[in-house]
C-alpha cells in the first residue's frame, strides 16, 4: 500500500514538474533557433580557444618539425624538450617565475589590506572627511601625470628601478577597486551590526576586524583576484621601470624573448652549459607562453563569479 | 559618486553622524596606507606634466641644488620652451589621432554589437548549463595577457605560421603579415573582439537578467515572436545601458590599449603608420635616447592625452548625468 502510494506520489510530482516545465517552455526560443545558437557559440568558442591551442601544440612539437613544417594544428613530431630546457637550473623563466610569484602574492595581500581599509572608511557615514578622500582617490581615475613623468618618478625619485618592488607596488592600489569594495561594504554589511558593536563598546578597528571582515570576504576576494591578475599580467610597469633581466617578470621576459633571440641566447649560456646552437628556440618560446598563461587558465573558472561581480559593479565606474 | 550607494546613510543627529575624535582618528589611520600609495604613484607624477613645456636638459644636482635627485633637479632647471614641443608633435599628430581615435571608434561599434549579441544569445539558450560553459570560455581571453596574445598571433601569422601553412598547402604564396600594413587594422580589430567580447557581455547579461519576466510573458501571449520580443522589449530596455557605456567610452577615446598596440606588431618598423597610437608614440619618444629633448617631446604627447582625456571625461560625464544620473561617474 505505502509503496504504491509512494510511487503514485512520485508520478504525480513528475507530471507536475513536466507541466511546469512545459508552461515555462512557452516563451523559449524554438528548438531550431536553439540549435543554430548552439552552433554559433560553439564556433565562437573554438575561435576563442584556437590561438591558445596553437601555442600549446607548437610547444610540444619537436624543434626540427616546427622549423620544417611550421605551425600546425597537431604536432607532427611530439617532443617535450622545450619544457625540460625551461625548468633547467638558472633558466631565465625560473627567475621570472620567482619574481612574478613574489610580486603576485605581495601585491594581492597589499591590495586587499590597503583597499579594504580605505574603502571601509569611505563607507562609513560618520567619517568626517569622507568626501575629501573619496575625491582624492577618484581624481586619479580622471587625470594622470602621463607616462614620461611616471617613468622618471618611479625609476629615479622613488628608486624602484631594478627591484622586485617595481613589479607590484605601482599596481597595489586602485581607485576602481575602492569603488567596488565600498559598494560591497555598503550592500552587505548591515549598519545595525556596526551600531550594535559600537554600543557594546567595540572600537572602530575591532569592529572592522572582528565583525566586518568576516562578512566582507567575498569583496576581499574580488579585489584580491583583480589585483593578482593585474600583477601577473603586468607588462607596462616592468617595461618602464626594470632594465635588468634579474628583475623581469614573466610577461616582460617572454616579450623580450620574442623580440630578441639574442636575449634568449645570452641568458641561455648562463643555463648550466646548454649548447646554444641546440636550444630549441621556437618551441622554447612557445613553452614559455604556455607556462605564463597556464596557471591563470586553470584557475579562473573557479574564481569567475568574483570577476563577474567586480566587473558588474565596476563596468560603468571603471 | 552617490550613484553606487544603495544603502542610504541613516539620518541621525550631529553627534552620531560625526563621532568622536577617536573615531575620526581611527578612520584617518585606515585611509593612510591608501593615501601613501596614491601620493606615490598617482599624485607625485602629476606635476611632471610641465615637461611638455620644457626643453629637458639633464643636470646633475650640485651642493646648492634644492632637489638632490637628477630628474627633479633637471625638471626644475630646464628652460621653458613654450609650445615648441607641440610643434614637433604636430607633424605626427594626424596619424596619431587617426590611429587612436579611429581604432577606438571601430572597437566601440563592433564591440557593442557583438557584446549585446552574445549576452542576448546566452540569455536565450534553452540549456542553462551549456550557456554557462559558453560564457566561461568566452570570458577566458580577459585573463590572457597581450604578451601571450602576441605569441599566439605570431604562431598564426608568422612566415611559417598556421595561416601561411594553410595558404601554401592550397597553392597560394605565403604572406609576410609583419611587413604589410593593410592587414593590421583587421588584426587589431579581431584581437580586440577576441579579448573583450566575453568580458563586455557581462554587464549586458547582468542588465538583461534583471528585466521583468512578465513583459516577455505578456509579449508572447500577444503573439510576439522572439525576434519581436528582442526588438520591442529587450532592446529598448537595454538601450540606456548601451548608450551610457558608449558615451563613457568616448571619454576614453584618446587612451589606447598600450599593451596591445605596442606588443602585437612585434616591433615591426614598417607597420608604424598603422600601429602607433598616442601611448605608443609617447613611449617610443621617451626611449629615444639620441634625441636631445626626447622627454619634452614625449611629455607633449602625454600632456595632450591627459588634458584632452580629462576634458572629454568631464564632458561625457555631464551628458550622462543629465540623461541617466545612476550611471554617471560622479
Amino acid at each position: 500500500m505505502t509503496v504504491l502510494d509512494k510511487k503514485e506520489a512520485k508520478r504525480l510530482l513528475k507530471a507536475e514538474k513536466k507541466a511546469e516545465k512545459h508552461s515555462q517552455a512557452r516563451n523559449l526560443i524554438s528548438r531550431r533557433m536553439n540549435v543554430f545558437f548552439n552552433i554559433l557559440l560553439i564556433v565562437f568558442c573554438i575561435l576563442i580557444i584556437f590561438p591558445l591551442w596553437i601555442i600549446i601544440i607548437s610547444s610540444v612539437t619537436s624543434e626540427s618539425a616546427l622549423t620544417t613544417y611550421g605551425y600546425r594544428l597537431w604536432p607532427l613530431e611530439f617532443s617535450v624538450s622545450a619544457y625540460t630546457y625551461l625548468f633547467r637550473d638558472g633558466s631565465i623563466i625560473l627567475t621570472a617565475y620567482k619574481n612574478t610569484l613574489i610580486a603576485t602574492v605581495s601585491g594581492t595581500v597589499l591590495s586587499v589590506i590597503t583597499v579594504g581599509l580605505y574603502a571601509y572608511a569611505l563607507s562609513r557615514p560618520d567619517f568626517r572627511f569622507k568626501k575629501f578622500f573619496t575625491f582624492f582617490s577618484f581624481f586619479t581615475m580622471l587625470f594622470s601625470g602621463g607616462m614620461v613623468s611616471y617613468y622618471n618618478m618611479t625609476r629615479s625619485v622613488l628608486g624602484l628601478k631594478d627591484t622586485v618592488w617595481a613589479l607590484f607596488l605601482p599596481m597595489a592600489f586602485s581607485a576602481y577597486w575602492v569603488i567596488i569594495m565600498r559598494t560591497f561594504y555598503q550592500s552587505t554589511v548591515p549598519e545595525a551590526i556596526i551600531e550594535s558593536a559600537r554600543i557594546d563598546g567595540s572600537g572602530e578597528w575591532r569592529t572592522l576586524i572582528q565583525i566586518v571582515c568576516p562578512l566582507a570576504i567575498p569583496g576581499f576576494a574580488t579585489v584580491g583576484l583583480f589585483s593578482a591578475i593585474g600583477v601577473w599580467n603586468d607588462f607596462r610597469n616592468c617595461l618602464l621601470i626594470n632594465d635588468s633581466a634579474k628583475y623581469f617578470n614573466l610577461q616582460y621576459t617572454i616579450y623580450q624573448t620574442m623580440n630578441n633571440l639574442r636575449f634568449l641566447k645570452e641568458n641561455a649560456s648562463r643555463m648550466g652549459g646548454v649548447n646554444v646552437a641546440n636550444l630549441p628556440a621556437e618551441t622554447f618560446r612557445m613553452a614559455m607562453a604556455v607556462v605564463t598563461v597556464g596557471p591563470i587558465i586553470m584557475a579562473y573558472p573557479f574564481f569567475q563569479k568574483y570577476f563577474v561581480k567586480g566587473l558588474t559593479v565596476g563596468a560603468v565606474k571603471g | 559618486m552617490s550613484a553606487v550607494n544603495p544603502a542610504k546613510p541613516k539620518p541621525s543627529g550631529k553627534h552620531a553622524s560625526q563621532g568622536g575624535w577617536k573615531r575620526q582618528a581611527a578612520y584617518l589611520t585606515m585611509v593612510l596606507p591608501g593615501v601613501i600609495f596614491l601620493l606615490m604613484f598617482a599624485y607625485l607624477p602629476m606635476p611632471g606634466i610641465v615637461l611638455a613645456f620644457k626643453s629637458y636638459q639633464m643636470k646633475v644636482p650640485g651642493a646648492d641644488s634644492f632637489f638632490k635627485n637628477v630628474f627633479l633637479n633637471s625638471l626644475v632647471t630646464s628652460p621653458w620652451n613654450g609650445l615648441n614641443n607641440f610643434t614637433y608633435l604636430l607633424k605626427d599628430a594626424p596619424m596619431l589621432i587617426r590611429n587612436t581615435v579611429g581604432y577606438n571608434l571601430l572597437f566601440m561599434v563592433v564591440g557593442v554589437i557583438l557584446q549585446v549579441g552574445l549576452a542576448v544569445i546566452i540569455n536565450e539558450m534553452r540549456n542553462r548549463k551549456t550557456a554557462k560553459v559558453y560564457h566561461t570560455i568566452a570570458f577566458m581571453p580577459y585573463f590572457v595577457s597581450w604578451i601571450v596574445v602576441m605569441y599566439a598571433l605570431y604562431a598564426m601569422i608568422a612566415f611559417n605560421g598556421f595561416f601561411n601553412q594553410i595558404a601554401t598547402s592550397l597553392g597560394h604564396e605565403p604572406i609576410k603579415y609583419y611587413g604589410q600594413k593593410q592587414y593590421w587594422p583587421w588584426i587589431f580589430l579581431l584581437a580586440n573582439i577576441w579579448k573583450y567580447t566575453g568580458q563586455g557581455s557581462i554587464i549586458y547579461l547582468a542588465t538583461l537578467t534583471g528585466f521583468d519576466e512578465q513583459l516577455y510573458e505578456a509579449g508572447s501571449i500577444d503573439g510576439a515572436s522572439k525576434w519581436q520580443q528582442f526588438r520591442y522589449i529587450t532592446l529598448p530596455q537595454l538601450m540606456p545601458t548601451i548608450v551610457m557605456l558608449q558615451i563613457l567610452a568616448v571619454g576614453r577615446i584618446f587612451n589606447g590599449d598600450f599593451d596591445m598596440f605596442y606588443s602585437l606588431p612585434n616591433g615591426s618598423g614598417t607597420l608604424r603608420q598603422v600601429t602607433t597610437t598616442i601611448d605608443v608614440y609617447v613611449y617610443d619618444m621617451l626611449k629615444k635616447g639620441n634625441l636631445r629633448n626626447s622627454f619634452g617631446y614625449a611629455g607633449a604627447g602625454a600632456f595632450f592625452q591627459s588634458i584632452v582625456g580629462f576634458v572629454l571625461i568631464l564632458v561625457t560625464n555631464m551628458i550622462v548625468k543629465r540623461h541617466q544620473p545612476d550611471m554617471a561617474l560622479f
